[in-house]
């Protein structure tokens, strides 16, 4: 579901463009390895040599692994983190229980930040890259977060996905992969109006919404009323508005070198909001939750709609019409310029430092990223995030595009807010629906408002 | 009274309810006091005493300007509303028909359910262009009427009010048709013989013995009026803009989104000075009415 | 002549009272005959019922793993209603029969507690669950149950008591050598029973309906009472079109209560007007 706050942050260009050629490049060079098992053999013996060298005194007693998640349940079979993979531990480690518990994102923060304040802590949860809402660094900081840098599958993960995870050179989570943000579209509404190619450039994105439009389709739909979607165009935008001209400008706003008021983000916020000035955006979003903007979608109701790769199984769900999607980039580029994505390190599993069975908890790791056992396995299908692990592919062809525009040219930058103390970002969606509603707000009081918010919870 | 049959030693039946209430309940919101003169994140185990410095932040911030008239606003609706429709269903339903006790659950049925449910409900009611009642004026054949009833800014927070009425007016209906019964028939029929009207035993004589089932309405209403939070979080995230923040809303906001429990704390003694003030103030009114009548 | 005039009139009623009866239950009715399609139909849920199956309601069921959902939910409400009537009975009773500065105190001391919003002293609670080493499983929200639900429960009963008993049983007990502990079980509780329903049903219900402080102690989804399972889907993006299944939830969700009230009915509404008409 949201997962929205899956992102990630201070990807350097070239470190991401790096993760993912390591990623699936080698997929394509050593995939009869990897099948073989010879790149994964070595961390799962020695995952098994560390299992079975403290077996003696942990196979003898019951443990019971508790752990917490967000997202929400799978429709119909089994899901993965409440039925998958309990019952692929308890296999492998008869005497461990694990019971997990999954929590819409919300209720995910509330119920997890209490409990870890608590010391009553959950043995796994989900962390985030860098900054963001239960952000590596700041559980890394808090201790709640034990450091995972001696386990031994690290080689196999990209480097951008282990060091997003990372404070002060240790790492903290393992991350499910990378996460894309983009348009999806219906290929079919986009012949019927007559967009022969995907828009490459801002201009280009602007005339194909008109056409849609002008054809009687809606261009977008968004459920704004769940404010966290607002994110989700806005973040490509700033990836081409703000990020090229100045890949460091996050960092520079810790030390008020740069500002939200700046030129950059006033322009992404305009952007922004000339899709919904120019009534691209159905016209009721404010009223509409995310589930039923990809109602719409998914009916055939509208041409479009911004998220990322995890919510593919929600757009490729069985509408009422039939038609092909597809994926690009916003492109908030002017004419001339490349297009820049907006990718980030997704979520991934820490486990707890104040766990009483961390032994445990980490070999259940080891065995489950050690590439080739039944839970990796199990793991690998139902992760919705472009892998980063040695020899795996993206579950869905939707994305190649997409990725390959990032390999081969490494134009993608991070979701802003996994640079921002969380609460930046509630702001911008507050102000920003404004100005959907159609108030005077500007641009430029957004960018004040997140500004303030800032420099209040920047500390 | 009996010095010997009610003794002090009675006490002791209150120590189990009162321990209970004291290490869960009072004790914590004693630390809510602590907690809003420091920047604790609710997360990270030390804080720093930084004085009043939360307060003056929340002082001029626009948020608690808006949470506290979202609030009252919220609380003076349904309070009035749900209290006259409530009394005018009680009216209603205690007329001499058969089958009263049926149309009496039928009213009642809502407050059985969830809030989790009720907003899940109401969120397809009031969804735009294929909600409930958007589809229903669309086959009237009604146009013109702007049904984006959670996502405009005017109208966001009468419709979660509109939820919170109609979840609760079942309760409110069914004490005062309890008040009603109450009212002696001989009263009633003394009142006819001196030629008094319709209006006028309602007037004189239903209404001032209805006083405490309006007290306990009201105070309840008042109460649960000020506490609103659920249908924020469930319908409407607060949202759009800030148009739905209720203080508790914004709290919760505070304390679990930007980590700045200090804060939150803060403004949480704020609402807990207003809520305790507004019913205070209700409370005595009304006793007083009660008594005078 | 005032016959049908009489008949008339009450004619009219009905239809009043039917039609106000049916705009409050009209959302109830579409949640039932969208409840009643298969997930993958998908017509104007005005037309309604166009379809009878309980595919919906198969998969709402297994979504929520709903006899395990319900059987949780009967614990968690069943201990906690059981602790609320003893505790708040109890403390009651010195209340209702001492006069003294410290007894009104007390009094208004429980009942303040009613104001206070249970999400903004969370973390508060938790720290003090932690310092006093309780552990946090499915039944630590028994605790949160029992504790919010002393301040209106004491008041009930203290005015039950009040107005209800008459303090002369009691002295003639007394006299008949009997404690204040036999006093209090043997004469005064049994004739509290009204109110003893009344707080069962009040408290029962928002206990059986909260999702707050459930979702924070609960470790395993499967220790999940009805209202947790039920935020599964919450902006489910997963499965956007299920209006359907999600209907077939909030039914599963209130058939329990309903049924409650279906055979209680005459203790829900007599309960509820028991305590605050007396009171």
């Amino acid at each position: 579901m949201n997962s929205w706050k899956k992102k990630v942050a201070g990807i350097t260009l070239a470190s991401l463009a790096v993760a993912s050629l390591s990623a699936c490049g080698s997929n394509n060079n050593n995939s009869g390895e990897g099948a073989s098992g010879s790149p994964a053999a070595s961390p799962s013996a020695s995952a098994s040599a560390s299992a079975s060298a403290s077996a003696s005194t942990d196979t003898s007693k019951p443990v019971t692994l508790t752990m917490l998640v967000s997202g929400s349940k799978a429709a119909s079979g089994e899901d993965f983190e409440l039925d998958t993979l309990p019952k692929l531990v308890k296999e492998k480690f008869p005497n461990v229980s694990l019971e997990v518990q999954k929590l819409p994102d919300d209720q995910y923060y509330t119920a997890v930040k209490a409990k870890l304040a608590s010391g009553e802590g959950p043995d796994y949860f989900l962390v985030f890259p860098k900054l963001a809402n239960m952000g590596a660094i700041e559980v890394a900081k808090a201790g709640y977060a034990a450091d995972l840098s001696d386990l031994s599958f690290w080689d196999n993960f990209s480097q951008s996905a282990k060091n997003d995870m990372s404070y002060e050179g240790k790492t903290y989570a393992v991350s499910k992969g990378m996460d894309i943000l983009g348009a999806y579209y219906n290929k079919d509404l986009f012949a019927e109006a007559g967009i022969t190619e995907i828009p490459k450039d801002w201009p280009s994105f602007l005339a194909a919404a008109d056409k849609l439009k002008a054809a009687g389709i809606t261009p977008i739909t968004m459920g704004d009323k769940d404010p966290w979607v607002i994110q989700f165009g806005m973040y490509q935008l700033a990836a081409n508005s703000v990020y090229p001209s100045d890949p460091e400008f996050d960092t520079k706003l810790q030390t008020g070198e740069t500002h939200f008021s700046d030129a950059g983000w006033i322009k992404t916020i305009n952007q922004y909001k000339e899709l919904y000035d120019k009534g691209y955006v159905s016209k009721n979003s404010l009223g509409m939750a995310s589930a039923q903007a990809m109602q719409q979608f998914v009916d055939g109701k509208a041409a479009m709609i911004f998220t990322g790769t995890w919510d593919l199984p929600g757009v490729t769900a069985k509408g009422a019409a039939d038609f092909e999607r597809g994926f690009f980039s916003l492109p908030g580029n002017d004419a001339g310029q490349p297009v820049y994505a907006s990718a980030s390190t997704a979520a991934g599993y820490a486990i707890n430092a104040k766990s009483k069975n961390l032994d445990v908890a980490k070999q259940v790791f080891e065995y489950m990223f050690d590439g080739q056992s039944p839970l990796f396995q199990a793991w690998a299908a139902s992760n919705t995030s472009i892998p980063v692990y040695t020899g795996l592919k993206p579950n869905n062809d939707m994305f190649n595009d997409v990725l390959a525009d990032i390999q081969s040219t490494g134009h993608a930058y991070y979701f802003s807010n996994q640079m921002w103390p969380a609460g930046v970002s509630d702001v911008m969606q507050t102000k920003f629906s404004e100005i959907i509603g159609g108030k005077k707000t500007t641009a430029e009081d957004v960018a004040k408002a997140m500004q303030a918010k800032y420099d209040e919870l920047n500390k | 009274m009996n010095r010997a049959v009610m003794k002090k030693t009675m006490y002791f039946f209150v120590l189990p309810a009162l321990i209970f209430y004291l290490l869960f309940w009072i004790i914590p919101i004693l630390k809510l006091f602590q907690y809003s003169v420091t920047d604790y994140n609710g997360y990270v185990q030390s804080f720093n005493y930084i004085g009043f410095d939360n307060f003056k932040t929340l002082a001029h911030e626009e948020i608690l300007g808006v949470s506290i008239k979202n609030t009252l606003l919220y609380t003076f609706i349904s309070v009035i509303l749900g209290n006259i429709i409530a009394l005018a269903l009680a009216f209603l339903l205690n007329a001499n028909i058969r089958a009263k006790g049926l149309y009496r659950s039928a009213f009642y049925i809502p407050t059985l359910f969830s809030a989790i449910v009720v907003g899940f409900i109401w969120s397809y009611i009031y969804m735009p262009d294929e909600g409930l009642i958007a589809s229903l004026l669309n086959k009237l054949g009604i146009t013109g009427i702007d049904t984006n009833f959670l996502g405009s800014y005017d109208k966001s927070l009468y419709s979660i009010i509109a939820v919170d009425i109609w979840k609760n007016i079942g309760t409110s209906t069914i004490i005062f048709l309890a008040g009603l019964q109450t009212v002696p028939h001989d009263l009633i029929e003394a009142g006819k013989i001196d030629g008094a009207g319709r209006w006028n035993l309602v007037r004189y004589i239903k209404i001032p013995l209805l006083a405490t089932s309006v007290t306990i309405n009201v105070t309840l209403s008042v109460i649960n009026g000020l506490k609103a939070f659920d249908y924020s979080y469930i319908m409407t995230n607060g949202g759009p803009g800030t148009s739905t923040n209720t203080l508790i809303f914004a709290i919760y906001k505070m304390a679990f989104t930007e980590q700045l429990f200090g804060k939150a704390s803060a403004l949480g003694i704020i609402s807990f000075a207003i809520i305790i003030v507004i019913t205070a103030a209700f409370v005595l009114t009304l006793n007083r009415k009660e008594v005078s009548a | 002549m005032t016959g049908t005039a009489s008949r008339a009139r009450s004619a009219f009623t009905h239809l009043l009272i039917i039609l106000i009866a049916f705009v409050n239950l009209a959302p109830l009715l579409i949640v039932v005959s969208s409840s009643l399609r298969s997930p993958s139909n998908m017509t104007n849920p005005l037309n309604w019922f166009n379809e009878f199956t309980f595919e919906s309601f198969r998969s709402a069921f297994n979504r929520m793993h709903f006899p395990t959902a319900l059987l949780n939910s009967v614990i968690l409400t069943g201990v906690s209603v059981i602790f609320v009537v003893l505790l708040a009975a109890m403390a009651a009773y010195p209340m209702a029969r001492i006069r003294s500065k410290t007894s009104k105190f007390l009094y208004l001391f429980f009942l303040s507690g009613l104001v206070v919003p249970g999400q903004m002293v969370l973390i508060p609670i938790i720290q003090m669950i932690k310092d006093l080493g309780i552990p946090m499983n499915q039944y630590t929200p028994i605790l949160m149950f029992i504790t919010c639900s002393l301040p209106f429960s004491t008041f009930l009963y203290t005015g039950f008591i009040r107005s209800s008993v008459p303090e002369e049983m009691e002295e003639a007990a007394h006299l008949d050598g009997a404690g204040l502990f036999r006093r209090f079980w043997i004469i005064v509780f049994p004739l509290i029973l009204p109110v003893t329903v009344s707080v069962v049903i009040t408290q029962g219900v928002w206990i059986w309906n909260d999702y707050f402080f459930n979702m924070v102690f609960i470790t395993k989804a499967l220790e999940s009472p009805i209202p947790v399972a039920m935020l599964g889907f919450l902006g489910d993006q997963q499965n956007p079109a299920q209006w359907n299944v999600l209907f077939a939830a909030c039914i599963l969700c209130v058939l329990p209560l309903l049924f409650a009230f279906l055979f209680l009915q005459k203790y829900f509404i007599g309960g509820l007007t028991v305590g605050s008409v007396k009171g």
